[in-house]
């Protein structure tokens, strides 16, 4: 029993690809384990497949009374600079568009139990994040995801992340159509696209179907679709509106319109063109420029429309630009139950309070999508699967995430929504409010995020509990307020497009910090996240339910009629939102009101001392980096199924090992090289082999001769020696595949 | 038999007159002081918006503490994650004694003392394990590892909570983690429980 492993056990419901990474990444953990990584690469890689840091994970943390060393086993063991490799890290998940099965649903919350702390957190860009995982957990945690076809692949790290699509895509009442099945042919075709490896810093889009609401919230994305229909020869023709360089973090941008319309045959191919020009010219060095929206500030829009156009003409044709429009006319959603409409009978107040805020009308006659409110954006593991059998009973697989930490289910029929809401209420997920300003966004913050200054989750516990208490009494003009709390300036909550929004800072009062919070008003959340918020002042953390009390108060005597909350900061200005605040910016002194400096759900006096280096920017380390150390895993993997007697699998494996190496090197020169083995050889003997840059200075050819050999004259029955002996071919073949890198590495020329 | 991945067990409140956030103070505490020799104590995570979910947890490496008010059934869970010992019933024994060591922490910490009480006539055991302790059916064949856990843990713990201790398995969806539900009305005290299980090590 104690021998098999997930790995076998899921062997064939896995698919392939998956699983090979996954064996890859295992390997590459061994390999860092016996120190035979660079820990940047190691940490970089890690990232890419959504393996995070997470706080307290330098071995430090502060008491409340001074900075403690956490006694971790074998402290010399790192996962990545300055990060200890038996700390508990974060998981995402990656969850394109928020689309969910209830299968999918069923084995996150098995995951999260068994390796997490039983809680699944839905995050600000529709995917999942685990907390306090062990990185050795990660490997089988995975294969178990992919069981049920999803993926961590980057989901964190230099790379395109996940894609998200409005929740109610192809269901909404505005839409132009919907965008679902396009963003997920998005995500596929870059998931692990060789153009997308060599950023500087993260790149997310966005797709939505319709400008005015909010959903997909393209203006704050490196990338953003807007759905288009646009009259060609007359007909009508689909294509998308096109955003870069909007994005949040410390300096807002709103993105540009790369181009009004592009056809959707122009989709991908313009995106791979802008993943080239981001990749080549986009900052590396200084992580603080490096998103896409600097480069677009730097060129300006027509320049990089000009690069990306020119690029664009280069790119060599990819039939998957395309073949995914084929499908498009069959892609639709079914419904589990007929459609059906809410009779007239009289309903509980509970319910009808839930059904006004939790429940949209769909276009679909009959139907409705409701969300499920989510605190926090937290679900149990035992949630998780009573909501999968309550998805089942009633929407099959029209389940999805939202950006703002709640989940949805689609194609309710209606006559079922008072059973339905019953089901949630008695597994605790029947809370009205979806959207409104008790559904309040909040970033991880000090709870978990390494960068975290002050507590956005424990002010958002507050603020949810003391505004739900009186939500009866709160008068309409605020109740869609949106509230939304980041623990620091790089806005993961997104606090810029909120009506009211927060970011954690400290102040020093006396010898002592106390926890703060910026007040951001007046953001737009919807026209896709039109506008940015203006930051007014800060406020003690503790002070923060009072000042939203004040804030929302004004608001509700002075607003004329129909003027919205954005229409009234507009209107008072700055310095008039500032002094509502004012008088909360005094601070006591620690002796008049102690409780001021320790933050919401954590009694510790308040410290920055555990703020750590937040891997948000992941490491910029070289492509080439990148790219060997999957070869350095395989030709690890193939010692293995040596030991385990398995010739003909260790000499496969060796053989992949240098392929890739190859591969690695030819790219550094040669970006289109393909995977085919053919063509790697070849580029590689023409390039190195024949020139003699990859010659040793006393074996001369003989460790590319390796390569060379293997490829033209295949072993089809290796025994074990002659897989030993390929195995050690490999590994001298990786080694000069090392050293000609540096040799040639620092005028490498790049052909596109 | 295998060491499952994790076990956990759970005791519950007789009584338990604070709300669950007067444990987050305590925790921290236990933290600072170190409280578990050996156990590494790391964070306090607070969970109480949940409804009838893990409310509060104490993170360690080894192990979690957790006040729970799953199934509105409130109590202290103790979530063993690693180093538990070789086989199911050295992990049992390990998991055991110190989910009995944190009854004992939490009864008699400084700011809780009076006001809240465990009971040990009851507990639930968790193995989260679903590869080597697949939750299957009673009796449908894949349900050998279930049926072994449950006799080697009723005759593990027969002798330390009683002869009338009875050990049944609940729940048996394949999603959810094998489950066990202990009921021992004659159980002695948490003090000799802690002794007993000394002596059968
Ligand atoms: C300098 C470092 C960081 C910057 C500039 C940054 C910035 C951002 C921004 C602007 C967003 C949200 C909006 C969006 O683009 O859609 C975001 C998402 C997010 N960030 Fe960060 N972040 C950083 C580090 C971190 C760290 C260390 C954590 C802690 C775990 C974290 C957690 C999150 C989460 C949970 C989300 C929602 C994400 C998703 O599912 O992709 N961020 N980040
Ligand atoms: S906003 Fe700051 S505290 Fe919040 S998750 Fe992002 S980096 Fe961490």
């Amino acid at each position: 029993m104690s021998n098999i492993g997930w790995k076998d056990v899921l062997a064939d419901e896995m698919p392939d690809d998956l699983a090979h990474e996954i064996d890859i990444f295992e390997g590459q953990m061994e390999l860092m384990g016996q120190a035979k990584l660079d820990e940047k690469v190691f940490a970089e890689t890690r990232l890419r497949r959504g393996v995070y840091g997470q706080r307290y994970d330098n071995g430090q943390r502060h008491d409340g009374f001074e900075s403690r060393e956490l006694a971790f086993d074998e402290k010399d063991r790192v996962k990545g600079p300055d990060t200890l490799w038996h700390a508990p890290g974060m998981q995402r998940i990656k969850v394109p568009g928020g689309g969910l099965t209830p299968d999918q649903l069923d084995m996150l919350a098995q995951v999260a139990d068994e390796y997490s702390d039983g809680i699944l957190h839905v995050t600000t860009r529709q995917d999942f994040q685990l907390h306090f995982v062990h990185i050795e957990d990660t490997p089988d945690m995975m294969r178990r995801l992919a069981a049920v076809g999803i993926t961590t692949r980057e989901a964190c790290g230099n790379s395109v992340r996940n894609v998200t699509c409005c929740h109610l895509a192809g269901v909404c009442q505005t839409e132009v159509f919907d965008a679902t099945p396009y963003s997920e042919a998005y995500a596929q075709f870059l998931l692990g696209h060789d153009d997308v490896q060599d950023f500087g810093r993260k790149f997310k889009p966005a797709f939505s179907g319709c400008e005015a609401e909010a959903c997909g919230l393209v203006m704050m994305h490196d990338m953003g679709y807007l759905a288009q229909i646009k009259e060609v020869d007359g007909k009508p023709k689909r294509g998308f509106k096109v955003f870069v360089g909007g994005g949040l973090g410390t300096v807002p941008h709103q993105a540009k319109v790369l181009s009004e319309f592009t056809p959707e045959e122009e989709i991908l191919p313009q995106t791979q063109a802008v993943a080239r020009v981001f990749a080549r010219l986009g900052e590396k060095r200084n992580r603080n420029r490096a998103r896409i929206k600097f480069l677009v500030a730097k060129l300006g829009i027509e320049e990089f429309r000009r690069l990306v156009d020119e690029e664009r003409k280069t790119l060599p044709h990819d039939d998957r630009w395309t073949a995914y429009l084929d499908t498009l006319p069959h892609y639709e959603e079914k419904p589990t139950r007929p459609p059906t409409f809410l009779n007239g009978q009289v309903h509980s107040f509970e319910f009808n309070q839930w059904l006004e805020t939790n429940v949209y009308d769909q276009r679909q006659e009959g139907y409705s999508v409701v969300t499920v409110n989510l605190p926090l954006g937290d679900l149990t593991s035992q949630q998780s699967w009573e909501l999968a059998d309550i998805a089942r009973k009633y929407v099959g697989d029209n389940i999805r995430t939202t950006v703002e930490q709640n989940i949805v289910l689609r194609w309710v029929s209606d006559a079922d929504l008072p059973a339905l809401y019953e089901e949630l209420r008695a597994i605790g997920l029947g809370d009205p409010g979806a959207g409104t300003i008790v559904d309040i966004t909040a970033c991880p913050g000090t709870d978990t995020c390494k960068l975290g200054i002050a507590s956005s989750r424990g002010l958002a516990g507050e603020l949810r509990t003391q505004l739900t208490a009186k939500s009866a009494s709160l008068p309409d003009a605020i109740k869609d307020l949106k509230i939304k709390i980041s623990g620091c300036f790089n806005s993961c909550g997104q606090h810029h497009v909120s009506d009211i929004g927060f970011f954690g800072n400290s102040r020093r009062s006396g010898n002592f910090k106390m926890p703060h919070f910026q007040v951001i008003l007046g953001g737009k959340w919807r026209d896709n996240a039109g506008s940015y918020g203006l930051a007014v002042g800060a406020v003690p953390s503790k002070t923060v339910p009072e000042v939203v009390d004040t804030i929302t108060s004004r608001y509700v005597e002075e607003r004329t009629k129909g003027e919205t909350f954005q229409e009234w900061i507009g209107r008072i200005g700055k310095k008039e939102a500032r002094s509502i605040i004012q008088p909360f910016m005094n601070l006591p002194a620690f002796e008049q009101q102690p409780e001021f400096f320790s933050d919401w759900g954590d009694p510790r006096v308040f410290s920055l001392g555990d703020i750590g280096i937040g891997e948000c920017a992941g490491e910029v380390v070289s492509l080439f980096s990148m790219e060997i150390s999957p070869a350095e895993s395989e030709a690890f993997e193939a010692q293995i199924a040596l030991d385990e007697d398995d010739p003909a699998r260790a000499e496969s494996l060796a053989y992949s090992s240098m392929l890739k190496a190859a591969r690695a090197l030819v790219r550094t020169q040669f970006l289109d090289v393909g995977d085919s083995p053919d063509r790697i050889v070849e580029e590689f003997k023409s390039r190195f082999f024949d020139t003699e840059l990859f010659f040793d200075q006393y074996a001369k050819g003989k460790f590319g001769q390796y390569l060379l050999d293997r490829h033209s004259n295949p072993n089809p029955d290796p025994d074990n020696d002659s897989a030993r002996r390929l195995i050690e071919e490999a590994l001298l073949f990786i080694e000069a595949t090392h050293a000609c890198e540096s040799k040639v590495g620092g005028n490498v020329l790049v052909e596109i | 038999m295998i060491a499952p991945h994790r076990l956990s067990v759970k005791f519950f409140f007789e009584e338990l007159s604070i709300d669950v956030e007067d444990f987050i103070p305590v925790f921290h505490r236990w933290i600072r002081e170190n409280v578990v020799p050996n156990e590494l104590l790391l964070d306090v995570a607070d969970y109480k918006h949940i409804v009838d979910g893990p409310a509060i947890l104490l993170v360690g490496h080894e192990a979690d503490y957790v006040v729970d008010l799953t199934d509105a059934k409130p109590g202290l869970m103790y979530v063993r994650k690693r180093d538990a010992g070789s086989d199911l019933s050295e992990a049992l024994g390990t998991t055991l004694s110190q989910a009995l060591n944190g009854v004992k922490l939490t009864e008699s910490d400084v700011e809780l003392k009076g006001k809240l009480k465990l009971r040990t006539d009851a507990a639930t055991i968790v193995l989260l394990d679903r590869l080597n302790y697949a939750n299957a059916a009673n009796g449908d064949g894949a349900d050998t590892a279930a049926a072994a856990a449950l006799s080697q843990i009723s005759d593990n713990l027969a002798p330390i909570f009683g002869d009338d201790t009875t050990v049944t398995r609940v729940a048996n969806d394949p999603r959810e983690p094998l489950t066990f539900e202990l009921s021992a009305p004659s159980a002695p005290d948490v003090d000799t429980l802690l002794s007993q299980l000394g002596s059968a090590d």
